[in-house]
C-alpha cells in the first residue's frame, strides 16, 4: 500500500523540519501543506525532503488538509495519514493507526490521545470533552478524541473524502463524513506530547466557542 | 381550524420530505434529518395543537400576543442572520477552492484546463 504522510502547517518553521523526517520513516511520500505561512515553514519542509505545496494565503487547518489530501489523490496515495506539524503527535505511532487498514479492518481509523495516560493539561481535556460532546450533537456519532488531528484513511475514505470547513470544524466534518460514507471506523490509543510551544499554538475558548457554534449551525441548515 | 393551522403543518410536510430527499441523495446525514424532523415536527404539532404553548406560556411569562409576535420575529432575525453566516462561510470555502487549485498547479500536480492557444 501506497502510504502518504499530509501535514497542515501554519509558521511552523522551528518544529516542521524533524516532523517532516519522523514522517518519512513510515510514508512513502510527505505532503506538506504550506497554508500562507509568513514564515520559512515552506523552506524547512522542502529541505527536510517534504513535497511542499503552498496556500498563497492563509486559509485554515480544514482546507490545508483537503489539499494535502486532494494532491496525495493525484500522486496515487492508497492510504492517507494526517498529523499536525507542531510536533504533538508521535510519527512512531503511525505503523499502530496503519495497522487496522492494512489488515482491512477499518476505513478510516482516530488515534485517541486520552487513552494512553499521557500529561494533557485539564483546560485541554475539558475542551476536547466539548469537541466530542458537539459532535456527537452534530453527527450522532461519539469519537474518544473527535479533534485529534492525527488520522489514517484506507483506500474508501480516500477515495471518498470531501471537506469543505475550512477552520477547526474539519475534524468533525470527517466524523460527519465517517457517518455520511458508513466507513468502519477504529481508535488506536498514540502518545502526544504537549510542551508550552504546542498550549499557545491551540485553540482559544473564544474559537472553540466559535468552532462549536458553526458545526451545530450547519448540522442543522446544511 | 385557521388557515395557519393547515398552512403550518403543510410546510412542515414540504420541509420534511425535502430533508428526506437528500438524506436519500446522500446530502444529508440521517441523524441531521431527525433533528429537522424534531424541529418541524415541533411547527406543525404546535400548529395543531396550540394549547401547548401554555405550558410554555408558564415556564416563559410571554403571555400576550405582541411578546408572542416579538419572540418570533426574533426567532425570524437570528434566522436570518445564521443563514447569513453560512452564505459567506461557502464563500470562504469557494476561495479556499481557488486558492487550492492555485497551489497544486503551481506545484504542477494539476493541468491547467484552459488550452494554451485559448489563453
Amino acid at each position: 500500500m501506497r502510504v502518504i504522510a499530509v501535514i497542515p502547517a501554519y509558521n511552523e518553521e522551528t518544529r516542521i523540519g524533524s516532523v517532516v523526517r519522523a514522517a518519512r520513516t513510515y510514508a512513502a511520500e510527505v505532503i506538506v501543506v504550506d497554508d500562507g505561512s509568513t514564515d520559512a515553514t515552506g523552506h524547512k519542509a522542502t529541505e527536510a525532503g517534504a513535497r511542499v505545496l503552498r496556500h498563497m494565503d492563509n486559509c485554515g487547518p480544514g482546507a490545508a488538509t483537503m489539499t494535502g489530501i486532494e494532491a496525495a489523490r493525484l500522486l496515487q496515495a492508497d492510504v492517507i495519514t494526517t498529523l499536525d506539524a507542531d510536533e504533538q503527535h508521535d510519527a512512531h505511532d503511525m505503523p499502530a493507526l496503519l495497522t487496522p487498514i492494512e489488515r482491512g479492518e477499518a476505513d478510516v481509523v482516530f488515534a485517541d490521545r486520552f487513552a494512553l495516560r499521557n500529561a494533557i493539561p485539564l483546560i485541554r481535556r475539558f475542551f476536547n470533552a466539548i469537541g466530542n460532546v458537539v459532535t456527537l450533537l452534530a453527527t450522532g456519532r461519539w469519537v474518544h478524541d473527535s479533534q485529534c488531528g492525527f488520522k489514517a484513511f484506507g483506500p474508501r475514505a480516500v477515495k471518498e473524502i470531501q471537506l469543505r470547513m475550512n477552520g477547526f470544524e474539519f475534524c468533525t466534518e470527517i466524523v460527519r463524513e465517517s457517518v455520511q460514507h458508513r466507513w468502519r471506523i477504529t481508535q488506536v490509543p498514540v502518545k502526544v506530547l504537549y510542551s508550552a510551544y504546542t498550549l499557545a499554538k491551540g485553540q482559544s475558548f473564544a474559537t472553540g466557542m466559535k468552532t462549536a457554534f458553526k458545526i451545530l449551525l450547519r448540522s442543522f441548515l446544511r | 381550524m385557521t388557515p395557519y393551522q393547515i398552512a403550518a403543518p403543510l410546510l412542515s410536510l414540504l420541509a420534511l420530505m425535502y430533508a428526506w430527499n437528500l438524506v436519500l441523495r446522500q446530502k444529508k446525514t440521517i441523524w441531521e434529518a431527525l433533528l429537522w424532523t424534531l424541529f418541524w415536527g415541533g411547527i406543525a404539532f404546535i400548529a395543531l395543537k396550540p394549547d401547548v404553548l401554555s405550558y410554555l406560556s408558564v415556564a416563559t411569562g410571554i403571555k400576550d400576543q405582541v411578546n408572542a409576535i416579538f419572540v418570533t420575529s426574533i426567532g425570524i432575525l437570528f434566522f436570518f442572520v445564521f443563514y447569513v453566516i453560512i452564505r459567506i462561510e461557502e464563500l470562504h470555502q469557494r476561495f479556499a477552492r481557488i486558492i487550492r487549485e492555485m497551489a497544486l498547479r503551481e506545484a504542477g500536480m494539476r493541468e491547467d484546463a484552459v488550452p494554451e492557444d485559448k489563453r
